[in-house]
């Protein structure tokens, strides 16, 4: 008890350099608890984007599809495949797209462009592009051939709503194909790569423009449980050999490698930080130590054990710990609640341009929180043993007659 | 009987380029009771020869007694109990805790000893109105004077009803009232509580009243006389 008494006042003996230790431990935790949920948050919204925007949970193909987009390599009897699926308790939702790479053109432009048929009302239960929408309607139209076309694609083209483009492709017999389609819709989603190649037409002229009569290129499902992607993956593909079944990770690419590296990165971070505050905490309770190293001479001279001139000090790192990772530990939540809902705009960095929104909502699951909490409790600790040990180096007669 | 006990007790500090011998072939008795002076000029050996006698030094021949007990024989952990359970400390500076109160630096000791609450609250009181205190108990270091602040280190040697008490150049920083009040003060606790005091010392006013004095001079004892 009287350790914990000396410690406690001892703390205060020196406010200032004792205000200093509080806020590095302080801000050592807000900025390893904000930078993790800036990155989580940036990787959530980028997984959000990928999952809603452009491929949802699990896809089915023809082997060998994903690779070189050969209209030729399509899934048949897809709609029964599709039927069957939908009838999964752990599905939500099924979407067959027919896929095409061609030529898009407009009188002032020609470029290449990956065109997607799809069914409107099923692709509105998988993916979200229908809420991305600047102009014009989701197909909602009476017009002939509709097709919506990103923003991106639009800008370049020269071109708006009613504008008339024509797409040139290959059928499945490798016959050039045109046919013209009238702009109905312009959408734009946070990643500029996917809206310069992306633009949507209904499912049944594409497949008519293929000469495709009972098939498609790929369905995508929607599952209940965003978590069970990976496990259904591997299920369905057991029981569709003939297929090639993926999870949205191993569906975009990169993105399992983004993920792990991001996981690599967050820690690289968390690391820094850490180490920072370590060595900060470690310099000031040194300094500590050899301001007092008289008395604690006098302490060991008097019959102080050595074992409790070490809890002292360590006590003394414990109690500053314990005022700043409260403190910190509130600051990172208040932070991350505000950024939370708010957001954090980064425009000007370009960051649409690698596929990530531009304003990061930072998000952090309770488990990181506490994750990080410990571990800087950890290195607080651990920072004070070099200087509790010094302190028991000391040799009482020398310790003494320190001025 | 014979509380302390020294036989050929040699010091040597061979780290500079001279060997030094600060204490040089020291045998002395010291029985119970005894209001013993260490003197003589700077250098001499007193606070070594001290150290020696607290378990705080060691000596690089000869050995040291205590209550029967060969320091030489004990560890650094062993000695730290020892000097806790038998030795009280006065230092020059008095080297008081200075975020504790008085009554909490002269309680401190007996935490450490795991005295009882009943049992420490008692003899605090009893030390401090007995060094003249017991008004200031709740201040701490840096309200007190010198002279009070020597008061409290007396009491906190006390504390631990050690079985001497080894006190370097006590007076040394005090004015010479304050020096004359501590002495009383010592001589009181010494015919009271039969506490045996050791002091090194080179001020007059502390010889003067000292019943027994030792003086060195080289490390060697000169002279040893008794009053």
């Amino acid at each position: 008890m009287i350790l914990l008494k000396v410690a406690w006042k001892n703390i205060w003996r020196n406010k200032v350099r004792s205000l200093v230790v509080i806020s590095a431990i302080c801000l050592g935790l807000w900025a390893g608890v904000f930078g993790s949920a800036f990155v989580q948050g940036m990787m959530k919204s980028k997984i959000e984007a990928v999952i809603h925007t452009e491929i949802s949970h699990i896809q089915f193909h023809a082997p060998g599809f994903r690779d070189e987009f050969n209209g030729k390599l399509f899934i048949p009897n897809s709609t029964n495949i599709a039927e069957k699926l939908a009838n999964d308790n752990e599905i939500e939702a099924v979407s067959e797209r027919v896929i095409s790479m061609g030529m898009l053109a407009s009188a002032n432009k020609n470029s290449a462009l990956r065109l997607v048929g799809i069914n409107p009302s099923d692709e509105k239960k998988v993916t979200n592009i229908h809420t991305k929408l600047v102009e014009g309607s989701y197909f909602e139209t009476n017009k002939k051939r509709p097709i919506v076309i990103s923003k991106k694609t639009a800008d370049d083209f020269k071109i708006k709503l009613n504008s008339k483009v024509v797409f040139t492709m290959q059928d499945v017999h490798g016959v050039i194909k045109h046919a013209s389609f009238r702009v109905v819709g312009i959408y734009q989603t946070s990643n500029n790569m996917y809206d310069k190649m992306t633009a949507f037409v209904d499912i049944s002229q594409l497949k008519k423009l293929y000469e495709l009569e009972n098939g498609s290129h790929e369905i995508a499902v929607w599952l209940k449980d965003h978590d069970q992607a990976e496990i259904k993956a591997k299920g369905f593909q057991e029981n569709y050999q003939t297929l090639e079944v993926k999870p949205w990770m191993d569906l975009s690419s990169g993105m399992r490698m983004m993920i792990e590296a991001f996981d690599v990165y967050l820690y690289f971070i968390v690391g820094i930080i850490l180490f920072a505050l370590l060595f900060s905490i470690l310099n000031t309770m040194l300094m500590a130590v050899l301001e007092r190293v008289r008395e604690i001479g006098m302490l060991m001279a008097i019959g102080m054990a050595k074992k409790k001139v070490f809890i002292m000090i360590m006590y003394e790192t414990v109690f500053m710990t314990m005022i700043g990772v409260p403190i910190g530990f509130l600051l990172s939540w208040i932070s991350i609640q505000y950024t939370g809902s708010h957001g954090i705009d980064l425009s000007g960095a370009a960051y649409e341009n690698q596929g990530f929104e531009s304003i990061i909502y930072p998000y952090l699951e309770a488990q990181s929180y506490v994750e990080v909490t410990i571990m800087v409790l950890i290195m607080s600790i651990a920072a004070a043993i070099y200087p509790a040990l010094k302190a028991l180096k000391l040799r009482p007669v020398e310790a003494i007659r320190k001025v | 009987m014979s509380v302390i006990e020294t036989s050929h007790l040699t010091k040597i500090y061979d780290e500079g380029p001279v060997a030094v011998r600060a204490v040089d072939d020291v045998s002395i008795q010291i029985t119970e009771g005894e209001f013993t002076a260490v003197v003589g000029p700077s250098g001499s050996g007193k606070t070594t020869l001290l150290n020696i006698i607290g378990g705080l030094d060691r000596p690089s021949s000869g050995s040291v007694k205590v209550a029967d007990v060969e320091l030489g024989d004990m560890n650094e952990d062993q000695l730290i109990k020892f000097r806790l359970e038998n030795i009280g400390f006065v230092f020059q500076s008095y080297n008081l805790i200075p975020v504790l109160t008085a009554k909490e630096n002269t309680e401190f000791i007996m935490l450490l000893q795991g005295v009882s609450e009943k049992e420490r609250d008692t003899r605090v009181l009893q030390l401090l109105d007995e060094v003249g205190i017991g008004e200031q108990a709740n201040k701490r270091p840096s309200e007190m004077s010198g002279g009070q602040q020597q008061r409290v280190a007396v009491a906190r040697a006390l504390a631990s009803r050690p079985k001497f008490v080894l006190a370097d150049e006590p007076t040394a920083n005090l004015d010479s009232k304050s020096a004359e009040n501590l002495l009383d003060l010592m001589l009181q606790l010494n015919k009271e509580e039969n506490v045996t005091f050791i002091f090194s010392t080179h001020d007059q006013r502390v010889i003067d009243r000292a019943r027994r004095v030792i003086t060195l001079e080289d490390g060697k004892i000169l002279s040893d006389e008794s009053r």
